[in-house]
């Protein structure tokens, strides 16, 4: 009991560090690589609900970011509705886009509901490319720049995002542990663990994996509209692209997929990791990418369960270990 | 039908059995060992940097890289599954291969970049006048490297296709494919199909990036281009059918030619990909595929 008091006490610190530490260092470069990272922390963390929690194993989820931030941006350039609001039309819409794109890919398993996202997103990717008129085309939108208007979801400091990604990520993280601990939560996972069984015990996947959906797709729209506020500027090859979704995805199974803390340890181990390639490799081209490539193949092989799962066996071990002492066996 | 039209089918039938080609190795993967190989596009970035390479280095005809370059990827494919990716699927044989997927994801980003360092992010063509032949007959118009890929990945697919039905290996893996344990039981080592199965899907992949290399400028990220098309193949045709694959191809190649004859090009990708989501919501199995279980 004390050591897990212990080791909750020892997390709570660490966060409190974590969080304090970019704003107190007064580095603009150091706040902008932590605000990046929060963001794939929330982004993994809204895509556990549906990949890790219910293990539907979704590569599409770049159409809910590239729908939250194309709806918001819209709205704000040509009504001049604040992002604040916009944000929610783009909640609805990817809310809309969730159901049918569930409806249409939930028949499916594993690798087959991984490609029908990834086929998914790239019809929408597509369609966005070719409206010219009313989404830029391939060429995106600029956000308008107001500079210090918090209500418009805009400020000239970087602290003012910081603020905001780390409040929606802390959100992101409640969302997991409230679901995580529910009966709902229970249904995913026993959908998880085995579909049929699951729906032999009379639990409806259909219905759970849909709600499961909405929430990620929901939650990964909110992202989207924070990414354009923040870069100021999207385009469909980048917020809808395939290799968004991949990155997501990815972030979250390295840390631990279906696990309350995964998503966000996976985050923080791989944007930083990308950066620190990049001051490594010295601004040679290609090295930094080289690297994040090999860090995913290195974490993987030792364990494809992710971060997470390292890190309890290491526990458990030293936990073995102390009692092995007690009882003074070997 | 005018003339347009035909010639568009025409080119859409070369450019689609060159996409079927790539395709194939995917689907042979795909069917025995039920993984997503993500790393499929970069190993036919790689498969056209050696050709390239043996043609510009060594002075080789186009065509005759071919069978040095896949059997180049064969040895590549073999050692990556025995060494890199096995020893990962083992520990979820039962389950979704999801670390397998993660890990050729990372494999796929090592290998563009370390070829972007290593060859940097120039276009490069091979340049032979044979690129530039015609067979020209009546109206209609193909060119040498077209008519070599319709050529090469008929024979190829028929090649596999046989190869899979009436030799005992060829038995073997799609034994090993259908039911793993039942494999098993009769003798057969899984481990050893699945380095075979992967290997022998890089050695087509070999002859496709070959091909393409006379059609198409390489450089470092040009296996992304085909390798979204090539999973929509593979789907479409019915996972693990080998000839399904090459029909699949054909008809993505025919769709994208003469749709843009109606439409921007941007517009004819929209349409594969809405027509895969199509096929998978009627027919999860795919146009070619059978149902099972």
């Amino acid at each position: 009991m004390t050591k897990s008091l212990f080791g909750r006490g020892a997390l709570t610190a660490l966060a409190v560090v974590l969080i304090a530490a970019p704003l107190i260092s007064g580095s603009q470069y150091i706040l902008s690589v932590a605000i990046i990272t929060l963001m794939f922390g929330y982004l993994a963390l809204s895509w556990n609900v549906l990949g890790g929690i219910a293990g539907q194993l979704s590569l599409g989820h770049a159409a809910y970011f590239g729908i939250g931030a194309y709806t918001s941006t819209w709205l704000f350039g040509r009504l001049g509705i604040s992002p604040w609001l916009g944000m929610w039309a783009g909640v609805a819409l990817a809310i809309l886009a969730a159901v049918l794109i569930g409806a249409a890919c939930f028949r499916l398993r594993g690798a087959y509901f991984a490609l029908a996202t990834i086929a998914a997103s790239v019809v929408l990717k597509t369609l966005v490319e070719n409206a010219d008129s009313l989404l830029g085309g391939s060429r995106g939108m600029e956000v308008p720049l107001l500079h210090d208007a918090p209500l418009y979801f805009q400020h000239t400091s970087k602290e003012f995002y910081f603020v905001i990604i780390a409040v929606l990520t802390a959100v992101a993280l409640l969302v997991n542990w409230a679901i995580l601990r529910s009966r709902f939560g229970y249904y995913l996972t026993a959908i998880r663990n085995d579909q049929e069984a699951a729906q032999a015990l009379g639990v409806n996947t259909t219905r759970y994996k849909l709600l499961a959906a909405i929430i990620s797709a929901g939650m990964t729209a909110i992202g989207g509209t924070f990414y354009a506020q923040f870069v100021m500027y999207i385009a469909p090859e980048i917020v809808f692209g395939v290799n968004f979704s991949v990155v997501i995805a990815v972030i979250c199974i390295i840390g631990g997929r279906g696990t309350l803390w995964g998503p966000l340890l996976g985050a923080l181990l791989l944007h930083p990791a990308e950066e620190l390639a990049r001051h490594v490799s010295g601004g040679m081209v290609g090295v930094d990418m080289m690297l994040y490539g090999l860090i995913l193949m290195i974490v993987i092989r030792v364990q494809p369960n992710g971060l997470v799962a390292i890190l309890k066996k290491i526990s458990t071990r030293r936990q073995a270990a102390g009692k092995a002492q007690q009882y003074g066996t070997t | 039908m005018s003339t347009t039209l035909i010639q568009a089918l025409l080119s859409g039938i070369a450019s689609g059995a060159l996409y079927g080609l790539i395709a194939l190795g995917l689907s042979l993967q795909f069917g025995v060992m039920k993984i997503i190989n993500f790393a499929h596009s970069a190993f036919l970035m790689l498969a056209m940097y050696v050709s390239y390479w043996l043609s510009m280095k060594a002075g080789l005809h186009p065509l005759l890289t071919l069978p040095l370059t896949a059997l180049a990827l064969f040895a590549i494919g073999y050692l990556t599954q025995r060494y890199l990716i096995d020893a990962i699927y083992q520990k979820e044989i039962a389950r979704e291969p999801i670390g397998v997927l993660i890990f050729t994801t990372g494999l796929w980003i090592f290998m563009n970049n370390a070829m972007l360092t290593i060859a940097g992010p120039d276009n490069r063509t091979v340049s032979s006048p044979w690129n530039d032949g015609l067979l020209i007959f009546s109206d209609y118009i193909l060119t040498y490297p077209q008519v070599a890929s319709l050529a090469v990945s008929a024979l190829a697919t028929a090649g596999l296709v046989g190869f899979l039905k009436w030799t005992r290996l060829g038995r073997a893996i799609r034994a090993t494919g259908q039911d793993r344990e039942a494999a098993g039981v009769l003798g057969i080592n899984s481990a050893r199909i699945f380095q075979l199965s992967f290997a022998i899907g890089l050695l087509v992949l070999g002859l496709a990036g070959g091909l393409l290399l006379s059609l198409y400028p390489v450089n470092p990220f040009v296996g992304d281009v085909f390798g979204m098309r090539a999973f929509v193949i593979v789907v479409l045709g019915g996972i693990g059918s080998i000839g399904g694959a090459f029909w699949g191809g054909i008809l993505v190649g025919v769709l994208e030619s003469v749709g843009s004859q109606f439409m921007p090009v941007t517009y004819a990708e929209a349409l594969i990909f809405g027509l895969f989501l199509a096929v998978l919501y009627f027919r999860p199995a795919g146009l070619f595929g059978v149902e099972k279980e």
